[in-house]
């Protein structure tokens, strides 16, 4: 079995060993470190180790440039649209202003009037909720939902295990 | 942030890029000038509604955000848009940008957010087919510092995808800790103020993270 091949290196320096490979130890630790691994086959074996396998977990990509001019040019768009549908979200949000509450609500109450009045299928089908117009006002919802999430990075593992991915303990 | 109004946010940008005629005439220099501001100086340039100052911002911190997108994704087209994502977020955002932390922090925290949401959104809706894709796009993407024979290429690849496999399979946090030094090469503290956590915490998740990914790639070692 591989496992029976496995390098061993002193346990209590494992940790350490994975810094200096990346160059993430101090002089003084570094140096004592290294003069240990001199010495130890165990420790010299993890850091070849180390060395051989962890640059194949490197994702690495290297777009031409033309990649970035478009690259540019969809974000411009993508920030115009925001702007645009945020434009529409203020345009939604002016009529809850307490200046106009008054006409709203003499609005809705002719609506449900009219509702009362004709029944209840006068309102479905084609006469339904303008869905482009809901579906604008969705990024907005999920921007705030993720921001509330920026501030708790603590419970991503949290939200893996429930969403059943991960099955390691942090 | 519980109290965001994204609308309200937005409203310092609608002015178009070039308002007005003297900066269009003055375009060249600014350009200049911007280039030369610290990303403070454009972010507070930026919350006053200059969109210049914004795209400066994109085009100095871009190509970082788009690799570290990568890094998660290891797709190009995926990297793209969650790296443009992230851009956007920030972008809605930038008002409630308080400075307590340096922007660069502040965005690659947001780059990483949207990175470990949608690992989270491929998860719950197509782990399957995820997992799929990966397998078909993935190659050996290190650049050793010898060429590799061909033999030797194709253990490369199967070790990568396994690699792969096995990152998936790590809480995030140790994920992240790992993707942000083995591929972006960012130091401990960088990577603590990213994660907003001490240094020693993100020396132990890249320990743990380390380990898993030995013992995945046990049998092929
Ligand atoms: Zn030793």
């Amino acid at each position: 079995m591989a496992e029976q091949n496995r390098t061993i290196p002193c346990a209590e320096l494992e940790a350490d060993l994975v810094l200096l490979h990346y160059g993430d130890l101090d002089d003084g630790p570094r140096a004592e470190l290294r003069s240990h691994s001199a010495n130890c086959a165990g420790c010299s074996a993890y850091l070849t180790e180390l060395a051989t396998l962890l640059p194949l977990a490197v994702a690495s990509d290297a777009p031409a440039q033309e990649f970035w001019m478009d690259y540019n040019r969809e974000l411009r768009h993508k920030i115009d649209a925001a702007v645009e549908s945020k434009s529409w979200w203020q345009r939604f949000t002016a009529m809850f202003r307490p200046g106009y509450l008054p006409a709203f609500a003499t609005a809705a109450v002719v609506v449900l009037a009219l509702t009362i009045t004709f029944g209840n299928g006068l309102w479905s089908g084609k006469h339904g909720v303008n869905e482009d117009e809901l579906s604008e006002a969705l990024p907005v919802a999920e921007n705030l939902e993720f921001f509330r999430a920026m501030d708790v990075l603590d419970d991503l593992d949290l939200l893996e295990v429930i969403g059943g991915g991960a099955k390691d303990a942090a | 942030m519980a109290c965001l109004q994204p609308a309200e946010e937005l409203e310092i940008f609608r002015r178009p890029l070039h308002s007005d005629a003297n900066e269009r005439v003055s375009g060249k220099g600014r350009t200049s000038q911007l280039a030369h501001s610290g990303d403070e100086e454009l972010v507070a340039l930026a919350q006053q509604g200059d969109r210049r100052a914004f795209e400066e911002l994109i085009e100095r911190h871009k190509q970082k955000a788009y690799h570290i997108a990568f890094g998660f994704a290891r797709d190009r087209e995926e990297a793209k848009d969650l790296s443009q994502e992230a851009f956007l977020k920030a972008f809605s955002y930038l008002k409630n940008f308080d400075g307590r932390s340096s922007f660069y922090t502040w965005f690659y925290r947001i780059v990483v957010n949207v990175c470990l949401d949608y690992k989270r959104r491929a998860k719950r809706t197509s782990a399957g087919e995820f997992d799929e894709n990966i397998e078909s796009e993935m190659e050996p993407s290190h650049t050793p510092s010898r060429p590799l024979a061909p033999e030797q290429h194709v253990l490369a690849g199967q070790l990568s995808r396994k690699v792969d496999a096995a990152l998936q399979k790590l809480p995030a946090k140790q994920r992240t800790a790992f993707i942000l030094k083995n591929n972006q090469g960012l130091s401990i503290r960088e990577i603590a103020d990213m994660m907003e956590t001490a240094e020693g915490t993100v020396k132990v998740h890249l320990h743990r993270a380390v380990t898993a990914l030995r013992l995945s790639l046990a049998e092929l070692a």
